[in-house]
């Protein structure tokens, strides 16, 4: 199941209002915040667009517009892992093309979705800039290099979920 | 950390710091950047425990630093004070490292670098390992040294004493005098002289201005900035404090890709740093000058690389460009006066006004001074970080510092530039790098990013690659880039999967141009240079993949069924007769490998085996041994006894006569009867085998193993008249009267050629010809050799020569070459069997006249040569080192320097249309000769190959007289067609449970000193257990979807 199929989690939008006050003096503050807004809910909730644009005084619109301009700000939730793997040129002729396909079919995803147990998010990305350890793909903030499959499979395995989170996640 | 008022107080606290240095305090350098992602932080803890375990911790510091630059070798480390280098450190080294060589100043041998050489030596500084030896650490003088997050590091370097000289000496006209002087240009890949931009900015009227640093290395396969901002973060921020002195800015932004945690993260505490220190913020020590530096991390946008699009998105918007101008030296940030560096730019600057620019321009080119950094990736040895000066050229980064390409490889491009870049072939691999003379050949320098390709990287493939990148980085603002981009995408992609159209090559040409030329900004200007420079250098591929639907490299999935059997000149499907062997279905492995070639037990002897060089298990740990394992079906299959086969059906009523019973003959007869066809074969010898009989020694290919080989062919029905030569007296045209509707001239290549230099005289004693010294030998005729001698040339003749040679009792045997071993057409294997019998091989050496007493050979004359620069075929030309003569005695001297056809049996007065070569003129693709229903191929047509190329052109022959005899006047062609599904039983995971690393099984082998006395075959085979294990190491690419 695709993540724009999982249901929409409620969102807290008191946690919005610190965020948009430590912005107020700010120039040129609309990107810096989205990070900010993404930092705290793992994605850019759309009913956070307008207090947003509100607070700065922008169009709805120039907020969303930048939003979908960037390939880092995603408007619906994540996996609690992000699993990156890099399609640079150094990677993509090692092999990085087999990683990935491992990769998704481990986690019966393709890249940009993300696992029903919000999991883990499969994600490209179009060069990490650890070439020398190619193929490389990253998990959250940890680089890992130099991947052959069985390497890839342990990686994976590492970031599985808990047999609690399990039931958890199913139930 | 105090603030600092004054530059005299700078100049305090460095020397405060400078005296507090323990030089005999013992330091561990470890990489925390890059070799985190390789197990750095485990090896770190290992070692801190160890040390806390020792009681040392005041006595050794376990120093975290940016990247050492030999990446390939990660974990890498260096301990001072004795200045240690040590790679691919593991935790569990960490208790050797601190009681040998902490306590006890010894060195852990197994943790140096060994040259990869012969010679295997140990290198113990890094100055000693060929990847450093050549490089000049510059702006990278700190990265692996220094503490990154430790701004006292920086300072007992030398840090901000740039800065500090630059505000108590210098005016900002001086400063940008300097930078003009010294020749830096933009390092992010233009090549704007960066003096310049600083005048135009100081010049331009508006305030407040500002300094950008780019920061957003979106290139894949680029990390020079990456290693420079996470190594030595203050560098930048003094090149930054620098140029907003200079041109009268108070603000600085460095706009930072989020990918790039740990860059992000040291900048932020170098900020933090030296704001406390008062090397940032208001009245910097004390001059009046102010400059603030703000982190803006990206969001994930290619495109904000281009300097208008990076300013859209530091102001909170969309990152898409603008037309220039105003150039942002005029209208930048708000609309004021910015000017945008480059982070190995800024890093540059320090260097330029510590130590003059007429210094720093010593080193470079005419046109570009300094170095550069570039990061070294892809198919090359010692993948890694490389500052050299400008105008290396790109031989020597790649096979000097880079170490070459692994695995035995042979280089095909690199790619300089990123998407923005080209592709560089190997006939440029001798030119300097510099701005200038890579744009001449349709790349560029770029940031400095270079990925090696080798001869599996499909150069189509590529080009998709870079395109679907661009493509979906277009900002989509202007039409030529968002439409062209995705138009060249779709053909590239069609192309790819084997659906290319004629025409599809000059629509992406027209394309390309049209984007290249009318886009708004650099992304669309710049990103056809990937398929332009692939289509300038690498024409060739786009044709195989259009035309003959083959992809070159084997990486093109939708073409083919599996690498091997692409690769394989007459495709045979390898992997299911590969797990035919791990079945122990013998009999059924050979014969699915006659349904492409009759000869499976000599291909499984002697075979040059293309295939293993792309399969996909080789990148795992080895190729599979395919040429072994069909060499065990096939021994199998003769050594048992079969009821003796039935001749095809014959069901066509036509006669094929074939001229030359080798091995391009033989496939034609044998798949014509096949087919049906009634066909003779007509034969000068008395025996059959063509080259493979009178030309390949025994101990290579025993003469039974043809003789088996034929024996089959002859009873599936092909006739075969022995000492049947065509020739004046029985023509082609003679074939024809009596009946045969088509012929195929396979007559090979019987002619020696003579090398042409002064005294090589028919006739002399001594001399004789490389095939015709086999040849002699084969048939059992008396021949003997002298006690001394060299043989000429470096191919299978040569090499099969030599090693006849000593077993016919030769003391010295010595083979020259004018090239090196890297243009000898042997494999590996045959050249290494053949040292170890104790042929001794003389590369870069010509022979310049052969020596004669009395009609009998008494030595040679060489010449030293050295290797030239590429020639138009990639290959580098030997030229003579004048006055390099030397003369050696031999009393043997056995040319082999190559054959030719020999058409003195064609009458002078045949119809048969011959090239200025003296060859037959023949259409590649059916191989018809001008005269209809004549037909030839193999060794006679293109000259001497490989046996499977002469098996493959005689199958070619058979289909093509096929078509002709139906009448059919189309293409021949002979695609991988992808059968039924095998068994269903056959899952790709069921056969691969076990991916772990597994190295081929080695063939056996008789011992080199037992089988120079004899012509014994040297290989022994597979056991059978050794067979069907090797078998299962196939990792059956066929089976995937």
């Amino acid at each position: 199941m695709a993540a724009h199929e999982t249901v929409q989690q409620e969102v807290d939008l008191n946690d919005l209002e610190p965020i948009l006050e430590g912005f107020k003096e700010e120039k040129w503050a609309l990107i810096p915040l989205l990070q900010q807004v993404q930092e705290k809910y793992g994605y850019i909730p759309p009913d956070t667009i307008e207090p947003i644009a509100r607070s700065l005084r922008l169009f709805p619109s120039e907020v969303q517009g930048v939003v979908t301009f960037y390939s880092q700000f995603y408007t619906t939730p994540r996996g609690k892992n992000i699993i990156r793997v890099c399609r640079g040129t150094a990677c993509h002729v090692r092999g990085s093309g087999s990683v990935l396909k491992i990769v998704g079919q481990n986690l019966e995803i393709e890249p940009g979705e993300t696992t029903p147990d919000l999991n883990y998010t499969l994600e490209t990305v179009a060069c990490l800039g650890a070439c020398f350890l190619a193929p490389t793909m990253m998990v959250n903030r940890e680089y890992y290099g130099k991947l052959a499959p069985p390497r890839v499979m342990s990686v994976l395995k590492q970031y599985a979920p808990s047999k609690k989170e399990k039931e958890h996640g199913e139930g | 950390m105090e603030r600092v008022e004054s530059i005299m107080g700078l100049e305090k606290v460095r020397n405060g710091i400078v005296q507090r240095i323990d030089h005999d305090r013992p330091v561990i350098r470890i990489c925390m950047t890059g070799c985190r992602a390789y197990g750095a932080a485990e090896v770190r803890d290992a070692l801190s425990e160890e040390v806390i375990r020792k009681g040392l911790v005041d006595d050794v510091e376990i120093r975290e630093t940016g990247c050492h630059g030999f990446c390939a070798r990660a974990p890498v480390m260096a301990i001072d004070p004795l200045g240690l280098f040590y790679q691919q450190v593991d935790p569990e080294d960490a208790r050797e490292i601190v009681s040998r060589t902490i306590l006890g100043g010894q060195i852990v041998e197994r943790l140096l670098y060994r040259e990869e050489d012969k010679r295997g030596r140990l290198c113990v500084h890094p100055g000693d390992i060929p990847f450093y030896r050549s490089q000049h650490r510059r702006v990278l003088a700190n990265c692996g040294k220094i503490d990154p997050t430790n701004l006292a590091h920086y300072i007992a370097n030398d840090g901000y004493k740039a800065l500090a000289r630059v505000f108590a000496a210098m005016s900002p006209e001086e400063v940008i005098d300097q930078v003009e002087r010294s020749g830096l240009r933009g390092r992010g890949g233009a090549g704007f002289p960066t003096g310049r931009k600083w005048r135009f900015a100081r010049s331009a009227k508006g305030t407040p201005k500002y300094v950008v640093c780019n920061a957003d290395e979106g290139d894949p396969g680029a990390f020079m900035d990456r290693a420079v901002l996470e190594g030595d973060p203050h560098r930048v921020l003094e090149g930054m404090l620098i140029a907003g002195y200079a041109m009268g800015a108070s603000k600085g932004y460095i706009y930072v890709r989020a990918e790039y945690p740990i860059a992000v993260e040291n900048l932020k505490i170098a900020v933090r740093d030296a704001s406390a220190m008062g090397l940032l913020g208001g009245n910097i020590l004390g001059t009046g000058f102010s400059f603030d530096v703000k982190i803006k991390e990206g969001a994930g946008a290619f495109v904000c690389g281009e300097e208008t699009a990076l300013l859209a998105s530091i102001e909170g918007k969309r990152g898409m460009p603008r037309p220039r101008p105003p150039f942002p030296v005029q209208s930048g940030l708000d609309g004021k006066p910015t000017s945008i560096n480059n982070v190995e730019t800024l890093a540059n600057v320090p260097i330029i006004l510590l130590e003059g620019p007429e210094k720093y321009a010593s080193v470079g080119t005419e046109e570009s001074k300094g170095t550069k950094v570039f990061s070294l990736a892809g198919k090359v040895q010692n993948t890694g970080l490389v500052e050299v000066p400008i105008g290396t050229s790109m031989r020597e980064m790649i096979f000097d510092i880079g170490g070459g390409i692994p695995k035995g490889r042979k280089f095909k491009a690199v790619q300089m530039g990123g998407p923005s870049g080209g592709c560089v072939s190997e006939r440029y691999l001798d030119l300097p790098i510099d701005y200038g003379s890579l744009q001449e050949i349709g790349a560029i320098m770029g940031s400095g990013g270079m990925v090696v390709m080798d001869e599996n990287t499909c150069m189509v493939e590529i080009a998709r690659f870079f395109l679907s990148f661009t493509q979906s980085e277009s900002c989509g603002k202007c039409t030529p880039c968002r439409l062209g981009t995705k138009q060249m995408l779709s053909i590239l992609t069609r192309i790819t999967r084997g659906e290319g159209r004629a025409g599809d090559v000059e629509a992406l040409r027209r394309i390309g141009n049209a984007v290249k030329d009318s886009s708004l900004c650099g992304l669309g200007q710049t990103c056809p240079k990937p398929v332009l420079s692939t289509l300038q250098h690498f024409a060739h591929e786009y044709e195989a993949h259009i035309r003959d639907k083959r992809c070159p490299a084997a990486v093109c999935d939708a073409m083919m069924i599996s690498p091997c059997q692409h690769t394989c000149p007459v495709g045979i499907n390898v992997p299911q007769y590969v797990a035919a062997v791990g079945k122990g279905e013998y009999d059924r492995a050979v014969e699915i490998i006659r349904e492409r070639n009759p000869f499976p037990s000599i291909c499984g002897r002697i075979c040059h085996h293309p295939c293993e060089v792309k399969c996909r298990r080789g990148e795992l740990d080895d190729p599979v041994a395919i040429r072994s394992l069909k060499r065990f079906a096939a021994d199998r299959y003769f050594g048992n006894r079969h009821k003796a086969p039935e001749p095809f059906a014959r069901t066509k009523p036509q006669k094929v006569a074939v001229v030359g019973a080798g091995p391009t003959g033989l496939t034609c007869a044998f798949y014509l009867a096949r087919m049906g066809y009634g066909t003779t074969v007509f034969e000068a010898l008395p025996v059959g085998g063509g080259m493979l009989a009178v030309g390949v020694p025994a101990f290579r290919l025993p003469l039974e193993v043809i003789e088996n080989e034929i024996e089959y062919i002859r009873r599936r029905g092909v006739e075969i008249r022995y000492n049947s030569p065509v020739n004046m007296n029985f023509t082609i045209e003679d074939l024809m009267e009596q009946g045969y509707e088509a012929v195929f001239i396979a007559a090979g290549t019987q002619k020696s050629q003579h090398i042409g230099i002064p005294g090589e005289v028919d006739g002399l004693t001594g001399l004789s010809y490389g095939l015709s010294f086999l040849r002699d030998v084969k048939q059992g005729r008396d021949v003997s050799v002298g006690t001394r001698v060299a043989v000429i040339g470096g191919g299978n003749t040569a090499v099969d020569s030599a090693r006849t040679a000593l077993r016919l009792g030769a003391e010295r045997v010595e083979v020259y070459y004018r090239r090196s071993r890297e243009e000898m057409p042997v494999t590996d294997i045959e050249f290494e069997e053949a040292v170890a019998e104790g042929v001794q091989f003389h590369f870069l050496t010509a022979p310049t006249r052969v020596l004669a007493d009395r009609w009998r050979v008494s030595g040679l004359q060489c010449i030293r040569m050295r290797l030239g620069e590429a020639d138009d075929s990639g290959r580098r030309r030997p030229i003579p080192i004048q006055g390099s003569e030397f003369s050696t005695e031999v009393d043997t001297v056995i040319p082999a320097v190559g054959q030719a056809p020999d058409l003195s049996f064609l009458p002078p007065d045949s119809k048969l249309e011959r090239t200025r070569w003296e060859m037959l003129s023949v259409d590649p693709d059916n191989l018809a000769t001008n005269i209809p229903g004549v037909f030839a191929g193999g060794d006679f047509v293109t000259g001497p190959a490989f046996v499977i190329t002469a098996i493959a052109a005689g199958r070619r022959g058979a289909v093509a007289i096929d078509k002709y005899l139906c009448g059919d006047t189309s293409r021949v062609e002979l695609y991988d067609v992808r059968e039924a599904r095998p068994p269903s039983e056959e899952k790709v995971d069921d056969l691969q449970e076990d991916l772990g690393e597994k190295p081929r099984v080695v063939m056996p082998v008789r011992a080199p000193k037992k089988r120079v006395s004899s012509f014994e075959e040297i290989e022994i085979g597979f056991s059978e257990d050794q067979a069907r294990e090797e078998a299962r190491r196939c990792l059956r690419c066929d089976l995937e979807q």
